[in-house]
C-alpha cells in the first residue's frame, strides 16, 4: 500500500441553485483522479489553473477538505480519509495538523502572527507543545532554512520569498510526514523561486518527507521532481528556437514602424529614494519609450523597476531629475494585484463602474466582457473569479477608459501559462492598436513573446535597452527558459 | 530592544512607569510637577534616546505653555494680581497652577511614550501571555494585519490616482472614490480572512490541545527585587504625596515651600532608570 493513495477520486462542489441540484450529473471539480505516491517521493502534479489541483491537493487533508459530492477514495499515511465516497474520520484534527503539512499560494495570506519566531511556534502552541520542546524544534527548522538571523523580523517586513520560506518552515516544525504544497512558487520571483525549492528539494531528500506539490508551472522542478502527475493535458511545452521562428515576423514589422517613432516617455537623469535616512533606489536613470511600443523594463529583485514605473505614471516624483510623459492625461495603471482596482459587487458592474466618467455605454461594457472571454461571467463576484480572469477584467476595466498610455506591474504573477499567453495576446493587440504599454517583469519567457524593446536595470540605472531579439542574443545569462508551456501557446 | 529595561523582565518596566505615571498625576505641586518632570525626561533620554526625547519636547513644551496660559483665562481666582487682559485679571496663583498642570500633561505624555517603547506587543503580552494565550494570538494578529491595512490602502490609491483617463471629474465624485478604497480594504481583508482561517487550522489551530506559550521571560532575583523596591518606594511616596499635597494650597495664597526629605524620597524613585543606566555604563568602562 502506498504513502497516499487517491483511487478514482472525483469531487463536485455543491450547486447554488435548485435546478441544478435536480440535474443528475454535477459539473464535477476533480474528475476520476488517481494516484499512487511512495514514502520519501517527490510528486509534482500538473494542471492548468481551475483543474482542480488545488481540490484534489484539499482533499488529502482533512482539516481542509472541502464540503460537497465525492466519489472513489483516498488513503494517506495508512489512514483512510475517504472511503467509497464517503468522508472519514479515521485521523484527528491532531494528528492531521502535525503529520500532513500545508503550503498554499499567497505568501502573505497564510501568515497568521507579527513575528518570524511567533510564525514558527504557531503551530506547535497549537497542539499544546511543552516549551522545552518547542524550544527545540523551532532552533532546529530555524537552524535548517537559516532563518536564525531575522528571526525577530517582522513577518510583514520580509520579501515574498522569505515569506514562504517562513510558511514552510512553520509547517516542518510540526515534524509532517507529508507534505502538500499548493502553486507554492506562484508568487514568487525566479530567484525565489529557485530558492525555494533547492529548500523544497533538501526537505525531500535530507529530512526524507514525502512532498506533493500542485503547480502549472513544472519546468522549475524538473530536476527535484520523483513522479509527475497530470491532471489535464493543457500546452505541451515548445522550445525558445520554435517561439523565436513563430514571432520573427512580427519583430520584423514592429521594428520598422518603430524606428520612427518619437519618445513619449522620457526620465532623465532621476533620482528617487523613499526616505531621506534610505539608500537611492534610483541613481540617475535615463529611460525612453517609443510611441506605440510594448516595452519591458526586466531586472532582479530590487534594481528599481517597480519605482520606475510609479516615476514614470506620475504616483512619485524623482528628487531630482525630470520626467516627461506626453500621455499623462490618458494613462491607466494594472497595479500587481488587479484586486486593487476592484470596487464593485460583480463583474459587470465592475466595467460600468466608469462610464460616466469615460463616456462609454452598455454595448462597449458588453463588448469588452466579451473580448476578455468574461461574457459568463458577468454576475459573479470579481473575487470569484481565478487569477487569469481577474487580470483579464482589470484590463478591459482599464481599456474602457480609453487610455493611450497603460503601465502593467508584473501582468503575469500567478498564471498559469494559458492565461500568461492570453494576456500577451492582449498586449500585442493594445501595441497594434497604437498604444503603448509600458511593463515591469520578471518573467522572461512572456517578454519575448510580447515586447518590442527590453531594457534591464541594474542597481538603479538602465544596464541597456535594445530590441527584443538582440537583447536576448547577446544575453548570456540572463535569459528565457529553453523550453516552457508559454511558447507552446503561443 | 537596547533600553535600559531590555534585560529585565517586562514587569520592571511596566511596575516602574505605571507607579510613576501614577503619581506625576497625583501630585498636583510645584516641587513634585518639577521632579515628576524631571524623572520623566531622564527616562526618556535612556529609555529612548536622546534625539526622540527631543522631538517629544517639541510637542510638549507648547502644550504646557497652552495649559500654563489657559488656566489664569478660566479660573480668576487668586490673591496677587499681575496683569489685566481687558476685564479678565491674571493672578500668579492660577499661573502657577496652570505651569504646574502643565508639567503634569508633558510628562505624563513622556511616561506614555517610554511606555511604548519598552512594552512592545512581545513585553505585554509576556505579561499576560501565560495567563491568555488566546489574547496573545489575538494581538499579535492584530499588529500584523494593521501595517498590511495600511500599505494595501496606499497602494489602491496609487493605482485609483494613476489612472488619469479615469481621473474624478469633480470633488464630489474624489471623495466617493477615496471612500471606496476602504471597501476594498474590507472586502480584500474578508478575503485573506478565509486563507489565514485555513493556514490556522491547517496548523491545528483550535483542534482540542491546551495552548502552549513558545516565549520564555524569566522572573530572576534581580528582577524580583527591582520589583519590590519599586513596589516599596511607589507606595511608600504615594503616602508623602498624599500629605504634601493636602498641606500645600494654590488658593488663594501659594502655601510656603520649605526643604523636606520627602521629596528626596521621591527623587529616589525616579531615578532608577537613570541609576540602571550609570550601572550599565560603568560595567563597560571598568570591565574591559
Amino acid at each position: 500500500m502506498a504513502f497516499v493513495e487517491v483511487s478514482g477520486y472525483s469531487f463536485a462542489y455543491p450547486c447554488a441553485s435548485e435546478d441544478a441540484r435536480a440535474n443528475e450529473e454535477p459539473s464535477w471539480s476533480v474528475r476520476d483522479a488517481s494516484l499512487s505516491v511512495e514514502e520519501g517521493a517527490f510528486c509534482v502534479v500538473v494542471g492548468r489553473t481551475g483543474c482542480g489541483k488545488t481540490t484534489l491537493l484539499r482533499s488529502m487533508k482533512p482539516e481542509l477538505a472541502p464540503a460537497g459530492r465525492r466519489m472513489g477514495s483516498i488513503r494517506v499515511m495508512g489512514r483512510a480519509v475517504v472511503q467509497d465516497g464517503v468522508r472519514v474520520d479515521d485521523m484527528s484534527p491532531r494528528e492531521s495538523a502535525a503529520g500532513i503539512g500545508y503550503v498554499m499560494q499567497d505568501p502573505g495570506a497564510q501568515i497568521v502572527c507579527d513575528t518570524v519566531w511567533h510564525e514558527l511556534a504557531f503551530g506547535l502552541e497549537n497542539l499544546g507543545i511543552p516549551q522545552n520542546e518547542m524550544r527545540r524544534r523551532v532552533a532546529e527548522v530555524a537552524h535548517f532554512f537559516g532563518i536564525e538571523p531575522w528571526i525577530h523580523a517582522s513577518t510583514a517586513s520580509l520579501s515574498g520569498g522569505r515569506q514562504q520560506i517562513v510558511n514552510l518552515a512553520a509547517v516542518l516544525a510540526l515534524r509532517p510526514r507529508l507534505l502538500l504544497l499548493d502553486e507554492p512558487t506562484a508568487q514568487l520571483d525566479p530567484n525565489a523561486l529557485k530558492q525555494f525549492l533547492f529548500m523544497l528539494g533538501r526537505v525531500n531528500r535530507e529530512l526524507g518527507i514525502t512532498v506533493i506539490v500542485a503547480t502549472h508551472a513544472p519546468e522549475d522542478m524538473v530536476s527535484y521532481a520523483t513522479q509527475t502527475v497530470e491532471l489535464d493535458a493543457g500546452f505541451a511545452p515548445a522550445s525558445c528556437e520554435q517561439a523565436k521562428h513563430v514571432m520573427e515576423p512580427r519583430w520584423k514589422r514592429r521594428a520598422a514602424s518603430m524606428a520612427e517613432q518619437p519618445d513619449l516617455i522620457a526620465v532623465d537623469e532621476a533620482f528617487v529614494r523613499y526616505e531621506r535616512s534610505e539608500p537611492w533606489v534610483l541613481r540617475g536613470i535615463d529611460a525612453r519609450v517609443r510611441r506605440g511600443s510594448v516595452h519591458a523594463f526586466v531586472g532582479g529583485n530590487g534594481c528599481g523597476k517597480s519605482t520606475l514605473l510609479k516615476v514614470m505614471a506620475g504616483i512619485m516624483s524623482p528628487q531630482r531629475g525630470r520626467v516627461r510623459n506626453a500621455s499623462s492625461s490618458s494613462q491607466a495603471l494594472l497595479p500587481q494585484d488587479p484586486k486593487t482596482l476592484f470596487v464593485c459587487d460583480t463583474v459587470a458592474d465592475e466595467l460600468h463602474e466608469w462610464s460616466a466618467r469615460c463616456g462609454y455605454g452598455a454595448a462597449e461594457e458588453r463588448e469588452a466582457l466579451r473580448r476578455a472571454g468574461l461574457a459568463p461571467c458577468g454576475d459573479r463576484h470579481p473575487y470569484d473569479l481565478s487569477g487569469g480572469q481577474q487580470q483579464k477584467l482589470a484590463l478591459a476595466k482599464l481599456l474602457l477608459t480609453g487610455a493611450r498610455l497603460l503601465f502593467l506591474d508584473e501582468p503575469t504573477k500567478g498564471l498559469d501559462p494559458q492565461a500568461c499567453a492570453e494576456v500577451s495576446g492582449i498586449v500585442r493587440a493594445l501595441a497594434d492598436e497604437g498604444r503603448t504599454v509600458v511593463m515591469v517583469t520578471h518573467d522572461l519567457d512572456f517578454a519575448l513573446v510580447t515586447a518590442d524593446e527590453v531594457s534591464m536595470l541594474f542597481d538603479g540605472e538602465t544596464a541597456c535597452t535594445e530590441p527584443v531579439a538582440e537583447f536576448f542574443e547577446n544575453n548570456l545569462v540572463y535569459r528565457p527558459n529553453a523550453a516552457s508551456r508559454l511558447f507552446g501557446a503561443i | 530592544m537596547d533600553h535600559v529595561f531590555a534585560s529585565y523582565h517586562p514587569a520592571v518596566a511596566f511596575s516602574f512607569i505605571v507607579c510613576a505615571a501614577g503619581l506625576t498625576m497625583a501630585a498636583q505641586h510645584p516641587v513634585y510637577g518639577v521632579l515628576s518632570l524631571v524623572g520623566a525626561l531622564a527616562t526618556s533620554v535612556v529609555v529612548r534616546g536622546a534625539r526622540p526625547t527631543l522631538h517629544s519636547l517639541a510637542w510638549a513644551v507648547p502644550m504646557c505653555a497652552i495649559v500654563a496660559c489657559a488656566n489664569p483665562l478660566f479660573s480668576a481666582s487668586g490673591s496677587t494680581e499681575l496683569f489685566c487682559i481687558g476685564s479678565i485679571a491674571v493672578y500668579a496663583e492660577s499661573l502657577a497652577y496652570g505651569l504646574c498642570s502643565g508639567a503634569m500633561f508633558a510628562s505624563v505624555f513622556l511616561w506614555f511614550a517610554s511606555y511604548a517603547r519598552c512594552m512592545d506587543s512581545e513585553n505585554s503580552l509576556a505579561l499576560l501571555g501565560n495567563a491568555a494565550p488566546v489574547v496573545t494570538l489575538m494581538t499579535s494578529q492584530v499588529l500584523r494585519l494593521v501595517p498590511q491595512f495600511v500599505a494595501r490602502g496606499r497602494t489602491v490609491a496609487a493605482a485609483h490616482d494613476a489612472a488619469s483617463a479615469a481621473a474624478p471629474r469633480d470633488a464630489s465624485e474624489k471623495a466617493r472614490g477615496r471612500f471606496r478604497i476602504v471597501s476594498v480594504l474590507m472586502e480584500w481583508g474578508m478575503e485573506d480572512g478565509l486563507a489565514r482561517t485555513d493556514a490556522m487550522r491547517a496548523r491545528g489551530y483550535d483542534c482540542g490541545a491546551r495552548r502552549t506559550t513558545y516565549r520564555r521571560y524569566r522572573f530572576g532575583r534581580v528582577d524580583a527585587a527591582l520589583v519590590g523596591s519599586i513596589a516599596a518606594l511607589a507606595a511608600l511616596n504615594a503616602f508623602l504625596v498624599a500629605t504634601a499635597c493636602a498641606q500645600y494650597e494654590f488658593y488663594p495664597v501659594m502655601s510656603r515651600l520649605t526643604p523636606w526629605w520627602g521629596y528626596g524620597a521621591y527623587a529616589a524613585f525616579l531615578a532608577l532608570p537613570v541609576v540602571l543606566r550609570i550601572k550599565e555604563w560603568w560595567q563597560w568602562h571598568s570591565l574591559k
